[in-house]
């Protein structure tokens, strides 16, 4: 373990911290022009959690220590997945080999299911309703997470990111292979989902249909900034893994210079910008359905999982 | 068995087209309207039509070409255009009462995959042919099956039950090419032909239910039941 891999180390839990908001003005802003509208500067993100951190702190009578734990348990989680992954160099760097794919999907999960139970803690109606709703999304969107990464797994005989990254690079006949272009598709539909932006709300969190934002809605001051950006670094640790692990697998640092990091961390949120258009001509073209037909684009999600199975016992 | 030894590039293509009509026959079950089941339906012919193309160039087999173009012209043209007629002539456009929801169908198509999917892995395991396209083709044209079947059993609109039963054909017509592709010209000939015959009489048939039922839905035909 040399001083240079620990520092790329940090860089990588740095990045995934300095870049989430930025991510997250671009699609904000990009969906308002879209819709011909002008929308917030991309730089808006950072000077709303600024904002937030300088105001004051209100805490409902009702909470109990779960209100207190719940965003600092959430941040430190979406701050320990970019160790796991590949986010800036194509080699493993100590410490990420503390978990497997399955092991970052469990830390996900977990600052998820922290923020789920501060929702329903301080016993307010929409933060039930809330939490009631991400719970009947992620039962259904669990088989599907996990049908993908057995079929990731069965592509490359390994469960670790940095080998399927290393596969999909040097064998373009395995890359444009039915089985990982299915894996693709199905996880882009979680991906969706995971973000927020299934097409049963409005694509601006002000309805009265949000999922995400009323479990938070009973949070203010610094507390609502840690958890604003522990979602925004959640959407930049899923786009990461879609980009660097699944979709377009190129221009990680080979050889971990400084030189090399930047340059990695630039062409990261290039390719993550390509993703966040796709992912914004999506939201905005499909139109809006009903609330219970939420389970449509999960069951497609996971048929696609399972051709991706079926189409893998080629070789 | 000829196609157990393929060059990776044809491999990957009839993986490619196989799998490719199996997600149309899912594209077929996750909608309710009859246009979209239609037009799944001609892609999937057109692409079965391209595999017995390449299933001929690829393994030298040349009535395949005259196969190739049949199928496109009768399973590609001819059979859509006579149910488009069909569809026109009618007042339905979607299925009304579904027995159940378009996702609940996806999710069990997908669940059949799976038992097509362990049918025949333990078959080409047995057969020594595990890990070969031959193995991808006899799932999907089992899945196919199953899917049609189901189709059969759950879609009550006359029209999406004869798309049913040609989804069921078209997966043994994708399962014949790649599993047995000398099969005499003239089997390929007759079964054309009696698709043709099974899309006239259920013409006649949707005209006789428009006539004395006063609708297409097989919900309606209740006489023999109790």
């Amino acid at each position: 373990m040399s001083v240079r891999d620990v520092l790329l180390q940090i860089a990588q839990v740095v990045t995934v911290l300095a870049l989430s908001p930025l991510l997250q003005g671009a699609i904000l802003q990009w969906e308002e022009r879209i819709q011909r509208g002008r929308g917030p500067g991309i730089f808006q993100p950072y000077r709303d959690l600024r904002k937030l951190f300088l105001k004051q702190l209100v805490v409902p009578d009702t909470a109990s220590w779960i209100f207190w734990c719940a965003p600092v348990v959430a941040f430190t989680c979406m701050m320990t997945v970019p160790i796991l992954i590949p986010v800036l160099t194509d080699f493993p760097l100590p410490l990420s080999n503390m978990g497997d794919i399955l092991g970052g999907g469990l830390i996900l999960t977990l600052g998820s299911f922290a923020i789920l139970l501060a929702g329903l803690d301080s016993g307010s109606a929409y933060g039930g309703i809330g939490a009631s709703r991400s719970v009947m999304l992620g039962i259904l969107a669990e088989p599907t997470l996990i049908l993908v990464l057995v079929g990731i797994t069965l592509l490359a005989k390994s469960m670790l990111p940095f080998v399927v990254n290393h596969l999909l690079v040097q064998q373009p006949s395995i890359y444009w292979s039915p089985a990982h272009l299915f894996l693709v598709f199905a996880f882009f539909v979680l991906l969706l989902v995971e973000t927020d932006r299934l097409p049963i709300h409005s694509s601006t969190h002000i309805e009265v249909y949000m999922i995400e934002e009323a479990r938070i809605l009973e949070y203010s001051g610094p507390l609502l900034a840690l958890l604003k950006w522990a979602s925004m670094m959640k959407q930049f640790i899923l786009f990461t893994i879609f980009c660097n692990v699944l979709t377009l697998p190129w221009g990680l640092s080979r050889h971990g210079t400084a030189l090399g990091a930047l340059a990695a961390a630039a062409g990261l949120f290039a390719r993550m910008l390509v993703v966040a258009l796709v992912i914004v001509f999506v939201e905005t073209a499909q139109s809006r359905l009903r609330f219970f037909r939420y389970q449509e684009p999960l069951a497609a999600s996971f048929m696609l999982a399972v051709l991706a199975i079926a189409a893998n016992q080629l070789r | 068995m000829l196609l157990a030894h393929l060059s990776p590039l044809a491999a990957s293509l009839f993986s490619l087209l196989a799998i490719g009509s199996l997600l149309l026959a899912f594209v077929m079950l996750g909608s309710r309207w009859l246009k979209d089941y239609l037009l799944a339906f001609t892609a999937q012919s057109w692409l079965i039509a391209i595999l017995s193309g390449t299933v001929g160039y690829y393994g030298n087999y040349h009535e395949l070409y005259l196969v190739a173009v049949l199928t496109a012209l009768f399973r590609g043209l001819v059979l859509p255009y006579l149910i488009w007629r069909i569809i026109a002539r009618l007042s339905v456009e979607r299925e009304l009462h579904v027995t159940l929801q378009p996702s609940s169908c996806l999710v069990l198509g997908a669940l059949l995959v799976l038992f097509a999917f362990v049918v025949s892995n333990h078959l080409g395991n047995s057969l020594g042919l595990g890990g070969t396209v031959v193995v991808l083709a006899l799932t999907v044209m089992l899945s196919m099956k199953l899917i049609g079947f189901l189709m059969l059993a759950v879609r009550q609109e006359a029209i999406s039950q004869v798309l049913g039963l040609l989804v069921l054909e078209n997966g043994i017509f994708l399962g014949s090419q790649i599993l047995v592709p000398g099969m005499p010209l003239l089997i390929e000939l007759v079964l054309l032909f009696d698709l043709l015959v099974i899309v006239v009489s259920f013409g006649v048939l949707v005209r006789y239910l428009v006539a004395h039922v006063g609708s297409t839905s097989s919900r309606e035909l209740r006489r023999l039941v109790g």
